[in-house]
């Protein structure tokens, strides 16, 4: 029997109404290792104290996008790309490139009774001492660290992993040639490892980062993280800052991480007074802790005064502007498709390969098929 | 009430030998007479009194002279400008010299100041009348007088004014003399009560905004030249007799008519040379020329022979002897088939044709537009011009007959219409 | 150094099609409509002219409304634009009209380089234009605001043939261009023009503005013709022989009865050619009715001012007429305009109808004569039209005489002959109009080069525009937009569309060479000893 939407609707709401709890904000909760939470209380906030300097902090992003896939190959562009500003000024580069481009080629072997991935690079544009090392980049298929479930990664994901490692390495590269004692490096996201060898790229940049005394960061545009009643962590400060009735751009210490793979401390950040959102800021644990009062809000001060753009008041424009940079288009994409194809088939090589493409091509044909 | 006698082209000496001699000094005798009996009170002549600067033939000054002497023992005094042939540009002319014995006075009393041109007004001392003028130069050179000429300060001048001058007048002239050198009314000064002109041949009076009487009294007798044809063909000649006191009351114009004149016209058009010659003698010899001027004007091409074939000088005899006292055979208007001559400016065949079409195309009734305005004239032209064509030596009569309808209906857009 | 590198960029080509190629404008340089910009390239400059402009912004159009109302509200607190300057910007639109290589200018087929830069034109990129020999000066080309020092003249012959028409609303200044264009052919012995002006504003002189009286030429080389003629000047009068039938009926509405008579007076005066005096002296030719010469007098009347007082004798109050003066005025004109003069008529004073029947009387009269030299041939064995000048007639509120009622009443005109007609016999009209849409397509056709003043009705842009020798549909705004003095020059003799800034005539003027003055020929005669007689 066919039930109105409406009613559907109703009940639907009903029942998550019951779930979501209003009430008890709680405490952040992390289910790894080594963090320590800090209570959640309308005391905690700190407002951002206005210290002028002219520290610079240098934004790195990156992005990729699939040219030409199969279950066995994968051929993606990856772009990774760093902006320097003080405050509101953008400030010029010194000597390193921009913006790195290169294809990452990775491929299946059969070895050892198991299909491993390896990759190689193909720079396009900039440094070849900026790209990560090739051999970090073969992985085994079954890596816990990046299957889904018990299901064999996807040769597509191995993609994803020469650009993050990628823009370690250039965001080290940077640290060493273009800032200076004080400045900071920000990364779009956190600083926990994921994937395999990841931890040895964090580490050089961290290592780099504070030989140099430049702060390394990292800011988070969501965050899935929870407080131990159910309610989202980030919801959770919301309301506490409105219940303290906070007006102007705050911080607060969420947790202390102190695991190898996540040595961070995390703060809750508001960048903008009549902005919304609040992001989620891990900065290098050593150097948070060296930091004095005056130091941690000169940091935030750059941020806050970088936070000001129209478009997304409250989040660093730099990392808008290294998203817009670093993203790789559709149009590029087709652009880099068809240039390989016409490669290939010039080669005499179309045939073999589309024989594999054609295993995931489904999809398309089906989007084509409206 | 006052009277002044105004006239001009008297040119004494046009006509240098016997009867015309005569009647030209008669004429200018008689005028003067007409003053004395008329009691003006001054004489305006307003240019080429003689028609040269220096005459060689003194016996026609001295009877002018004589004359003038005898005017201005009447108490009329005469007020003078040189004309475009009577004053010489380098020495002194016979105006001058009749001036010095006193017999006239020169009304052009210029003075140049700093690039201006001053004229002092003559003042006629039994009347007021206040006298000004500009002399001619030949081609119209008066210009530049007129051009410098201070009108302000004549405008200013109060009481009856005369301006004498001797030049044509943009405005005024005749269409037959639209090529001769004049200028514009503008340059002359405004408000004159009179302005007394000379210089062109046919007597007139004109009235322009600011100009009130601007009069042309031709020459008194016949003249020179063309003058002969329009005084045959009508023209009067004489001059004027002008009444005022603050302003002009009354304009007379006064012949002096001495002799008759007639005027005949001939075209000699498809006769060769000797028949023309023998028309033309027969004619004559019933003209009443008696005691009259007579002016020919023959026109036409022969069919053969040539003009010189015909002995003119026996024709204009066949005249004299009738008693012509003159006669002037024009002849330029005759040309001969077996010659080529030179076209006469403004005698075209084409655009008398082409007016004639003009003119009557208006009066053809259709609704068809190729054959209404322009585009009738331009048709009946070619059509006109299609059938004029001469039939070639190689063709035969009736081939030529179908190459002119053929021709015609072509220009007709009709070709094919006729056939069956 | 390439100019390129010398001059300042000022925008770069990002996108865009044929006629539409877009444009970024660099942040501090000012792209205006109009602009003619310069893309160099391999072939040579490529010469783009602005037609549009529009903000371009990689920020949403929703975000952009949002922050103005933040700003607008006070409510954007530190807010601002990072980057402003990269992402917001404006995008000209523009297209190519002229590619230039060394001497040769062709009509560009390509598109530029793909982000080839572009920069402003100057003076030497535009060198080709200026050709000394032409004499018909019409101001300097004009890059949106900007007058460069190029000035935009063009062959007097072939301008003058080829007819022109001038759109244009009250004030822009068509008069002044007028004004400047005569001035800078009066020692054109080649060209000689009559000019019908409705509000005596072109001759000057009597301590009123500068006009072409006070060039130093003007004795020999300009006549004019007025009422009130000032000193050295003619009187505007000319006489009732020089008006024939046909062109009455081309001036006033005639029934064939009353046509008929009109002929019929006209030939039993054949001689004296007094006929119109016989139609007010009631002189009836047999086959005219009473009722039909009452009412050609009445439309006599009208048309020419003329009626009898109660001494009978024919009046004229249009003294531009007259029964017994002006005989010669019109051979005069005609002589004048035959040897290379400019005659200016003042018809200020007079009806509609006297001015356009006194242009009637001179264009028939040229126009014989030129027909009937093109046939003849001369002493050098070519037709003797080719020894004449070409002969203009300059006419103010052209729809009166080509319009298409006018036209479709009436038949062709004199004037509408001669823009269809007159090329063939050297004899060219110049149209002012104010409406360009009344006028036939047919004859527009004909108008070759068109230059164009401000106008905001969109009727007439679009009458304008559609007539054009160059595709204008893309300076719709521009047109709209032209201010006092600016003009476009749409011409078959031009490449493309030329903007042009059309110099004050006092500036003009005053900048023209000074030559031998009248003072000087005076200082030759006047010598102290010389006698005045």
């Amino acid at each position: 029997m066919k039930r109105k939407t409406s009613q559907v609707a109703s009940e639907l709401i009903k029942r998550l109404d019951t779930h979501l709890n209003d009430e008890s904000i709680g405490n952040p909760f992390f289910p790894e290792r080594g963090i320590q939470p800090f209570p959640l209380t309308t005391d905690g906030f700190k407002t951002i104290q206005n210290v002028d300097s002219d520290k610079k902090t240098a934004f790195v992003d990156g992005g990729n996008q699939e040219v030409l896939g199969a279950p066995n190959f994968s051929v993606q562009l990856n772009r990774v790309y760093f902006g320097m500003w003080s405050g509101n000024k953008r400030i010029p580069e010194r000597s390193i490139p921009k913006r790195i481009e290169f294809f990452a080629a990775t491929f299946s072997d059969f070895e050892r009774g198991e299909i491993q991935y390896s990759t190689s690079l193909f720079p396009l544009a900039g440094e070849e001492a900026i790209l990560p090392r090739e051999r970090d980049l073969s992985f085994s298929s079954m890596d816990r660290s990046i299957t889904v479930g018990n299901q064999r990664a996807d040769i597509y994901r191995v993609g994803s992993i020469s650009r993050r490692f990628s823009e370690l390495v250039l965001a080290k590269s940077v640290v060493e040639n273009e800032l200076a004692p004080g400045d900071v490096i920000l990364l779009d996201g956190t600083l926990q490892t994921a994937f395999p060898n990841e931890y040895a790229y964090l580490a050089e940049l961290s290592q780099a980062a504070q030989k140099k005394g430049v702060i390394l960061g990292g800011l988070s545009k969501t965050s899935a993280l929870f407080t131990d009643t159910g309610y989202s962590l980030l919801g959770a400060l919301d309301k506490l800052s409105a219940e303290k009735g906070i007006t102007s751009e705050w911080y607060y210490p969420i947790a202390d991480g102190t695991s190898k793979d996540h040595f961070v401390f995390i703060l809750g950040v508001k960048l903008n007074a009549i902005s919304e959102r609040i992001f989620r800021l891990e900065i290098q644990r050593d150097q948070f802790l060296s930091l004095d009062e005056r130091e941690l809000n000169e940091l935030l001060t750059q941020l806050v005064r970088n936070s000001a753009d129209y478009t997304f008041p409250g989040y660093p424009y730099g990392l808008i502007d290294a998203d817009r940079f670093a993203r790789v288009t559709s149009s590029e994409r087709e652009h880099y498709f068809a240039i390989l194809r016409s490669q290939m088939a010039a080669m005499g090589k179309w045939e073999k390969f589309y024989r594999h493409v054609k295993a995931t091509d489904a999809h398309n044909v089906l989007n084509k098929l409206g | 009430m006052h009277q002044f006698a105004h006239m001009a082209d008297v040119h004494l000496g046009a006509n240098r030998h016997g009867k015309m001699a005569e009647l030209e000094i008669g004429a200018f005798v008689r005028a003067m007479d007409m003053c004395i009996t008329r009691k003006v009170d001054f004489i305006v002549i307003s240019g080429d009194l003689f028609h040269v600067g220096v005459p060689s033939d003194l016996n026609t000054v001295r009877q002018a002279v004589a004359k003038m002497r005898e005017v201005t023992e009447h108490g009329i005094p005469i007020y003078a400008i040189y004309g475009s042939h009577d004053y010489t540009p380098t020495s002194t002319s016979i105006i001058d010299v009749i001036e010095s014995a006193g017999l006239l006075t020169k009304i052009v009393k210029p003075q140049v100041i700093d690039g201006t041109l001053k004229l002092e007004c003559v003042v006629d001392a039994r009347t007021g009348a206040k006298l000004v003028g500009i002399s001619a130069r030949r081609m119209g050179l008066e210009r530049e007088y007129y051009d410098m000429l201070d009108r302000e300060e004549l405008e200013r001048l109060d009481g009856f004014k005369i301006f004498a001058f001797h030049s044509g007048i943009d405005e005024l002239k005749p269409e037959y003399l639209s090529r001769m050198d004049s200028i514009p009314i503008s340059l002359f000064p405004k408000g004159f009560d009179y302005y007394a002109g000379g210089h062109v041949h046919q007597h007139s009076e004109h009235r322009l905004p600011g100009y009130d009487r601007i009069v042309f009294p031709g020459p008194l007798f016949a003249g020179y030249g063309r003058d002969f044809e329009f005084t045959a063909k009508g023209e009067r000649r004489g001059f004027y007799i002008v009444s005022f006191d603050q302003t002009v009351t009354d304009v007379e114009f006064v012949e002096t008519v001495l002799v008759e004149s007639m005027f005949k016209e001939y075209s000699l058009t498809g006769l060769n040379s000797a028949r023309a010659q023998d028309t033309l003698a027969e004619s004559f010899g019933s003209l009443d020329v008696d005691g009259k001027i007579v002016v020919l004007k023959i026109r036409g091409e022969l069919s053969g022979g040539k003009t010189s074939d015909i002995d003119f000088v026996h024709l204009q005899n066949l005249l004299y002897d009738r008693g012509a006292v003159d006669v002037h055979l024009g002849r330029r208007g005759l040309t001969s088939a077996d010659y080529a001559s030179i076209k006469v400016a403004g005698e075209d065949v084409t655009i008398i044709e082409e007016r004639l079409f003009k003119e009557n195309v208006g009066t053809v009734h259709t609704n068809i537009p190729e054959l209404q305005g322009d585009s009738g004239v331009k048709l009946s032209l070619e059509l006109l011009r299609v059938l004029k064509e001469d039939k070639n030596p190689a063709e035969n009569k009736k081939e030529y007959e179908a190459r002119m309808i053929e021709d015609a209906l072509g220009v007709l857009q009709l070709k094919g219409a006729f056939e069956k | 150094m390439t100019r390129m590198e010398e001059l300042e960029i000022v925008g770069q080509i990002i996108a865009g099609k044929v006629a539409h190629i877009l444009i970024r404008e660099k942040t501090d340089t000012k792209i205006e409509l109009g602009n003619l910009l310069v893309a160099e390239s391999r072939n040579g400059l490529l010469i783009l002219q602005v037609h549009n402009l529009f903000y371009g912004s990689q920020v949403s159009r929703e975000v952009l409304e949002l922050t103005a109302g933040l700003e607008l509200e006070g409510r954007g607190g530190s807010l601002e634009f990072f980057d402003e300057s990269l992402r917001n910007y404006v995008l000209a639109e523009a297209r190519a009209v002229a590619l230039v290589s060394g001497n040769r200018v062709t009509i560009p087929k390509a598109l530029p380089d793909f982000f080839s830069s572009v920069r402003h034109v100057v003076n030497e990129d535009l060198r080709f234009m200026d050709v000394p020999e032409n004499t018909a000066y019409l101001g300097k080309v004009r890059s949106g605001s900007n007058v460069l020092d190029v000035p935009v003249r063009l062959n007097a012959q072939d301008l003058f043939t080829h007819h022109v028409l001038i759109p244009a609303t009250t004030g822009r200044g068509k008069s002044n261009l007028v004004k400047v264009l005569l001035w800078s052919v009066v020692n054109d012995d080649n060209l000689g023009v009559l000019v019908l002006d409705p509000h005596d504003e072109y001759y000057g002189g009597r301590g009123k503005e500068l006009g072409l009286s006070n060039h130093p030429d003007a004795k020999d080389k300009v006549k004019y013709y007025s009422l009130a003629a000032p000193a050295g000047t003619n009187t505007l009068v000319i006489n009732l022989k020089s008006i024939m039938p046909w062109h009455i009926e081309e001036l006033v509405n005639l029934t064939d009865p009353q046509s008929e008579a009109l002929y019929g007076y006209y030939f039993a005066h054949k001689k004296d050619k007094q006929w119109i005096e016989a139609i007010f002296k009631d002189e009836r030719p047999e086959n005219v009715a009473p009722m039909t010469a009452a009412v050609l007098q009445r439309k006599f009347k009208t048309a020419l001012g003329l009626d009898v007082n109660e001494q009978g004798d024919l009046i004229c109050y249009n003294r531009a007429f007259s029964a017994t003066s002006g005989e010669s005025t019109l051979s005069e004109m005609i002589a004048a305009l035959e040897s290379g003069m400019i005659v200016v008529v003042d018809t200020s004073r007079l009806s509609d109808k006297a001015e356009l029947l006194i242009g009637s009387l001179v264009i028939n009269e040229i126009l014989t004569k030129y027909q009937r030299y093109k046939q003849e041939t001369g002493s050098s064995g070519v037709s003797k039209l080719e020894d004449k000048p070409v002969v203009s007639i300059v006419i103010e509120e052209a729809p009166r005489v080509l319009g298409a009622d006018v036209l479709s009443q009436g038949g062709d005109t004199t004037y509408s002959t001669v823009a269809r007609e007159g090329r063939k016999f050297k004899i060219g009209l110049v149209a002012i109009t104010q409406l360009t849409s009344v006028i036939p397509t047919t004859v527009l056709a004909n108008l070759n080069t068109k230059i164009i003043f401000g106008n905001e009705m969109a009727s007439e842009r679009n009458a304008i525009i559609s007539s054009a020798a160059q595709d204008l549909k893309e300076d719709y705004a521009t047109i709209g937009s032209l201010d006092k003095g600016e003009a476009i020059v749409s011409s078959i003799f031009t490449k493309f569309a030329i903007p042009i800034q059309v110099p004050l005539f006092d500036d003009y003027v005053a900048e023209y060479p000074s030559r031998g003055t009248r003072e000087d020929k005076h200082d030759i005669h006047l010598k102290p000893n010389r006698r005045v007689v």
